[in-house]
């Protein structure tokens, strides 16, 4: 987190990792197409080859507060690709937040753990504990065959210590719960270690609702 | 231009400063050709305060109050103000004195005010009269020519300026996206090269000193291992001596029963001196303290005496020896104990592994070794042949499993544990024909079928004719 006592604004990055092809990338595109025009920016693809990023996609989303504050949210996607891992680090560096996108997908089962153990090494790397960052875990691609049922993802949730969502990033339903989810913890974390009530005299719970006012709501099934 | 920005801010994806993204080529280019449509000036000013373009041609009219005092000082007030206006998020309109007025747009980029564009001094062309401010702005204006230059002004309607305002914005916002997609991949691409590298130097580091570490430990295990046999050599030539002096009646006569005891002892001990010899003959090869006394050698003479040691043995487990030597074979060149060593080692070997009634054949014969055994571009020019001798040993045994060839030569490597018990050993006997080949600069292949048998070939340097 970037804060700027002058201007009155904060910058806070949430990072979406996740094994290759399991939708990160479609997460941004499809918060970039239901976001409000006057929050969210330009869509930056950093990169691609097949259709598959190399670096990064980035979409910037600006919350001005009825506090004066203003709040730059930078959504980051990495490369899913197990030989893009410098890159992956690269963009986890000063990272908030992590929303972890996971393709539910039984034959995926294996790649998703294996990104997940890599993204806490990653994490390391950069000298973030992985038990103390806000994450959230988004089993994608709810619309595929041969997924995993919702009965067992309420049982993951119950004993996952990460929230878990659901979504169909290619039609939109769920990135913008998971979005605000990942937003809201993050924001309690950074409460936590910041006092940024104190500070900005805005409140987690009137951010949240001046969040949500300003991210359009979508219709889909999603949600814990 | 990067080494000015700083890195959390592009880690953050944020663009530092507006000419970080911009070209001042294309700027002023973009401004030129804004100019050449529309005839209105402008200018681009990053958030720092740094004049990025300007494009604008002297006005007959600013020329004219330039020459009188309070004109030229209003000028220059009006100027200053404009060039330090910074708005927040709206357009400003800033009148002139003169009737003109700026426009000053701001550009914004990712939720930060990065920089402004001024268009201006123009006239909207709703103002049809230069206004009083202008007329009495010094004691000694010329109306006349002061309403005649202000005729000369740009003029444009405002709602068209507010139009072709938000084209340029459009437009440069364009090209900062695109700067800014540019600058963070060319970020990206060095900073994860970087990593990469940095990534590797500590792998390459902790495999070195891995390497090292291994390295130390093998050194010490020759050590043990020279040490220990030697140490352990010294006893076990007493209980040699000893036995064969019981043996030959220096302590009194023997019973039956005794001397099949002492003969065991002594055969035990012998196999035992034989393992710790070759392990003293492994330290030796491995740290290449081992001379090598090179000389002319008979391949006739070496496999008749090869013949006279293993029969014995071969007699024992009915198996057959078919020795070979090709008419006009040449000498080979090396240390005459030595290949004796490999020799009997491959046939030991190969009788130990055939089954009862089997055949092992011996054969040497005139080969060649290729220097560099190189194949490939320009192979013809590296590859130099030198003439070599040949020796083959062939059992119709066992086998060995593809899969365990590049293994055998391998210190203390047995195919299976069972192997050991059946056929004794340590594992040790081609480890050392492998390192005593190499010692000689020969080399040794082995092709094997499984249930057919097995062939060892060892190709070693012929003696030159006149040597």
């Amino acid at each position: 987190m970037q804060i700027d006592f002058a201007a009155k604004e904060l910058t806070v990055k949430l990072v979406y990792y996740g094994p290759a092809l399991s939708g990160k990338t479609s997460n941004l595109r499809a918060i970039h197409w239901l976001g409000t025009s006057n929050a969210c920016g330009e869509l930056m693809t950093l990169e691609t080859q097949n259709d598959r990023t190399l670096f990064f996609d980035m979409l910037p989303i600006t919350v001005s507060s009825g506090s004066g504050l203003k709040v730059r949210l930078k959504l980051f996607t990495v490369p899913g690709q197990v030989m893009h891992n410098a890159t992956r680090r690269l963009v986890l560096q000063g990272t908030d937040g992590v929303a972890f996108i996971a393709d539910s997908q039984r034959s995926e089962a294996d790649a998703n753990r294996e990104s997940f153990l890599n993204l806490k090494c990653n994490l390391e790397e950069n000298g973030i504990d992985p038990e103390r960052i806000p994450t959230i875990i988004q089993f994608n691609k709810r619309d595929m065959g041969s997924i995993r049922t919702d009965e067992e993802l309420e049982l993951i949730a119950q004993r996952s210590k990460e929230p878990i969502y659901k979504a169909v990033a290619t039609r939109g339903y769920g990135v913008m719960q998971t979005l605000r989810g990942l937003i809201r913890d993050t924001w309690t974390k950074l409460e936590r270690d910041h006092q940024l009530e104190e500070k900005f005299g805005i409140s987690p719970i009137r951010f949240m609702t001046e969040v949500e006012a300003k991210l359009k709501h979508d219709p889909g099934p999603g949600g814990r | 231009m990067q080494d000015q920005t700083n890195v959390a801010d592009i880690m953050m994806g944020d663009v530092v400063r507006l000419e970080d993204v911009l070209s001042r080529d294309s700027v002023t280019s973009v401004c030129k050709s804004f100019f050449g449509l529309f005839g209105l000036p402008v200018r681009v000013i990053s958030h720092e305060g740094d004049l990025l373009a300007d494009v604008h041609r002297d006005q007959p009219l600013c020329n004219y109050l330039n020459t009188l005092g309070e004109g030229e000082l209003e000028c220059a007030r009006t100027v200053s103000v404009v060039r330090d206006m910074e708005p927040d998020v709206e357009t400003i309109v800033h009148p002139c004195f003169t009737g003109a007025v700026y426009r000053i747009v701001p550009l914004e980029y990712q939720g930060r005010p990065i920089g402004r564009f001024i268009v201006g001094p123009y006239v909207p062309a709703e103002r049809a009269q230069p206004p009083a401010s202008l007329l009495s702005v010094d004691a000694g204006i010329d109306q006349t020519t002061a309403c005649a230059h202000f005729d000369t002004m740009p003029r444009v309607r405002e709602h068209i300026a507010e139009e072709i305002s938000a084209h340029l914005k459009g437009v440069l916002e364009l090209l900062l996206f695109s700067g800014h997609r540019a600058q963070l991949a060319s970020t990206m691409q060095v900073a994860s090269v970087r990593e990469n590298y940095r990534e590797l130097a500590e792998k390459n580091e902790a495999l070195q000193s891995s390497f090292e570490k291994l390295k130390q430990l093998d050194q010490l295990k020759s050590t043990f291992l020279a040490t220990v046999s030697h140490e352990l050599r010294s006893p076990l030539t007493s209980i040699i001596g000893y036995t064969e002096m019981l043996e030959s009646g220096a302590a009194g006569a023997l019973s039956d029963g005794q001397a099949e005891f002492l003969g065991t002892i002594r055969n035990k001990a012998d196999q035992l001196l034989g393992l710790i010899s070759s392990l003293l003959d492994l330290g030796r090869l491995e740290a290449k303290s081992l001379d090598l006394n090179h000389e002319r050698i008979d391949p006739h003479a070496l496999l008749s005496d090869l013949a006279a040691t293993v029969v014995p043995t071969a007699n024992q487990r009915n198996v057959s020896l078919d020795i070979r030597v090709d008419d006009g074979t040449a000498k080979l060149w090396g240390d005459q104990v030595r290949v004796g060593q490999i020799l009997l080692n491959l046939v030991d070997n190969a009788v130990k592994f055939s089954d009862q009634g089997g055949t092992v054949t011996v054969r040497a014969e005139d080969g060649e070794i290729d220097a560099t055994g190189a194949s490939g571009l320009g192979a013809a020019l590296f590859t130099a042949s030198r003439p070599a001798v040949v020796l083959t040993v062939q059992d119709d045994g066992m086998g060995i499993a593809e899969e365990n060839l590049s293994k055998i030569f391998d210190a203390f490597y047995q195919i299976d544990a069972g192997t050991t018990r059946v056929h004794g050993g340590a594992g040790l006997g081609l480890s050392i024909v492998k390192q005593l080949v190499d010692g000689h600069e020969g080399k040794i292949e082995v092709t094997s079928t499984l249930g057919e048998g097995t062939i060892f070939s060892v190709t070693l340097p012929a003696a030159d004719e006149d040597a």
